[in-house]
């Protein structure tokens, strides 16, 4: 089971982030959702979605996505189990920013 | 989701409310300032039949009400299938389905409704007293009185209404509009005097 979704998402500026949150926020096994805005074009807006929760469903989020016109361009980090495994930073980390 | 909060969703995301308000007053504007025509107008040539001036009136605000839901609804589809095609090149996805297709829909059948609804029930309103006459409540002069009284009246409350949304002087507004309704029934009076 799903904990954790960081998704990279691209949207039209309506329904709004305010909007979006909300409806997923509203969905079974979700218990929060954060939505950040980082690019904005003329037309269509990139946020990065974070929902977390104790059962989240993937594709009913990404039907929720859809719903409202939004496209998921990658899923940039799951969390899945009994308990949340935070990223862990490795020398290989370092060394390929190197 | 309600019936009414799918419908406020709608007018929230296709950003149609501004455009209905502004189709919502030129219309009702429209349709009371005809209907103030026809009366003035009947008044002119001494037309003392309450049935023609109700059929004219009538025939007149199911004309505006007709051309209203079919002008506003073809032109408000062709601007919003446009729109929605170019969202559509940006999100490179189909958005037919989605909440943003189904409010551009909406907002089409919205503005026509808005479009056809409001010029229709300005001139019904204004016609109300030929009705009330036709049954025989008061005299037909008297009708005109009234008919004129609440088209002017309904001039002046759109203006005032125009003032209130724009956070301005609601009765300087309101007199603006007003002035519409004089001057034309001023013009039309003196081809009575003139006659």
């Amino acid at each position: 089971m799903l904990r954790r979704l960081v998704l990279d998402v691209l949207k039209p500026h309506s329904p709004s982030v305010v909007e979006l949150s909300q409806a997923l926020s509203r969905l079974k096994g979700v218990e929060g959702v954060n939505i950040v805005t980082y690019e904005i074009d003329q037309k269509v807006e990139n946020v990065k979605i974070i929902i977390g929760g104790n059962k989240i469903d993937f594709e009913i989020v990404k039907k929720k996505l859809e719903d409202f016109g939004a496209v998921v361009h990658s899923v940039d980090e799951v969390a899945a189990g009994t308990r949340i495994v935070e990223e862990v930073r490795t020398p290989q980390d370092r060394s390929a920013r190197l | 989701m309600g019936f009414l909060a799918t419908i406020r969703n709608y007018i929230k995301i296709s950003g149609v409310g501004s455009i209905s308000r502004r189709y919502f007053i030129m219309n009702a504007f429209d349709g009371a300032t005809t209907v103030l025509g026809i009366v003035v107008g009947a008044h002119v040539a001494e037309i003392t039949n309450q049935l023609w001036i109700i059929s004219a009136g009538l025939g007149a605000a199911l004309a505006m009400g007709l051309s209203g839901f079919a002008g506003a609804y073809m032109t408000e589809e062709a601007e919003r299938t446009v729109s929605l095609k170019d969202l559509e090149k940006s999100m490179l996805s189909d958005l037919s389905n989605s909440i943003v297709g189904e409010a551009s829909r909406f907002a089409s059948i919205w503005t026509g409704i808005v479009d056809g609804v409001s010029p229709t029930v300005s001139a019904v309103v204004c016609l109300v007293p030929f009705i009330l006459s036709f049954h025989g409540m008061f005299p037909i002069h008297l009708a005109i009185q009234l008919s004129i009284v609440i088209g002017l009246s309904l001039m002046f409350l759109l203006g005032a209404f125009l003032g209130r949304i724009s956070d301005r002087n609601v009765i300087l507004h309101g007199v603006k509009t007003l002035c519409v309704g004089l001057v034309l029934t001023s013009i039309l009076l003196i081809f009575k005097l003139v006659k």
